[in-house]
């Protein structure tokens, strides 16, 4: 299965940092999509399957914690994997963004801290990333 | 001495050259570096419980490096885009330093990271940097500026130690 991803961000910067990320985590990839803010994004949504969200809290005209809403509220949506990616830095809003689900990858990040969140939301295993380990034919007894 | 802001702000802006540009800022500049000018400038204005701006300021030359750092060799190229990126670092910083010396309960907006012409300072009759810290960046260097507009004395305020 290949995951199309939408990266909202209003910086261009870090939206091409995140999907530089995205293609070296490992997770095979369809479409990646992106957006400068959550009205935006909202639109996308509305025309193109989305598996994956990565989505950015302080934007201009929609921010990210008021997109999720919508995304929850909306029986077709409620239910799409996001990962907030952000420099918020207050506890009661990254609670907020928790409670409806969104997992939490702040900036700075390591881009292997983001590949590690993304392989867990997206449920790829460490097989399909690794690749399967051969296992010898020693017959010896433990 | 406890914490005070200038640590913190030293704090931040080390691990986010760090993390997001894989560069290690030196506290002791080399004469080359010491000599290079701070040429760009971004400003990040916020709002809070305590409204004021974090300006960062860098010289040109170490601007590739950054940009390619964070995006790519193929990517890096353009100029506009070597300058949002030092704006994405100014960001990050700044909604870092913030709820590390006023708590994770704060409650900051932030604005877009703009571009500001060389040379120029925020102009307010008090304007003195609550913070500043410097490092020299590979041939050049780099200085972050913590500018706030309460009425706390910032400089000595304490502040929690680092998350372990």
């Amino acid at each position: 299965m290949a995951f199309n991803v939408l990266v909202v961000d209003d910086s261009a910067v870090m939206r091409q940092m995140v999907v530089r990320t995205l293609k070296m985590s490992g997770v095979p990839l369809g479409t990646i999509l992106e957006a400068s803010n959550g009205e935006e994004g909202l639109f996308i949504l509305q025309d193109q399957w989305v598996d994956l969200l990565m989505l950015d809290v302080n934007m201009p005209v929609m921010n990210g914690e008021e997109m999720l809403r919508r995304i929850r509220a909306n029986p077709e949506s409620e239910s799409l994997p996001v990962i907030i990616v952000s420099t918020e830095g207050s506890e009661t809003r990254l609670s907020a963004l928790q409670e409806m689900g969104a997992s939490i990858v702040r900036k700075p990040f390591a881009p292997e801290t983001l590949r590690d969140v993304i392989l867990r939301v997206t449920g790829v295993s460490d097989a399909e990333y690794y690749g399967t380990v051969p296992v010898s034919s020693d017959d010896s007894d433990f | 001495m406890p914490n005070t802001t200038e640590q913190c702000l030293s704090r931040v802006t080390t691990a986010t050259f760090e993390e997001l540009a894989l560069l290690f800022p030196e506290t002791q500049l080399t004469d080359e570096q010491a000599a290079a000018p701070l040429d760009v400038a971004v400003l990040v204005n916020f709002r809070g419980p305590e409204p004021g701006r974090l300006l960062l300021r860098a010289s040109e030359q170490i601007l590739p490096i950054i940009a390619a750092n964070m995006l790519g060799a193929e990517q890096s190229g353009a100029t506009p885009l070597q300058r949002d990126a030092l704006g994405e670092l100014a960001n990050v910083i700044c909604g870092n330093v913030l709820p590390a010396i006023f708590g994770a309960d704060a409650i900051f907006h932030l604005d877009a990271p703009r571009l500001i012409e060389p040379g120029y300072m925020p102009v307010r009759d008090d304007d003195r940097p609550a913070a500043r810290a410097m490092f020299g960046v590979e041939n050049g260097r780099t200085e972050a500026l913590l500018f706030l507009f309460g009425n706390a004395p910032a400089r000595s305020r304490p502040v929690p130690p680092p998350a372990a």
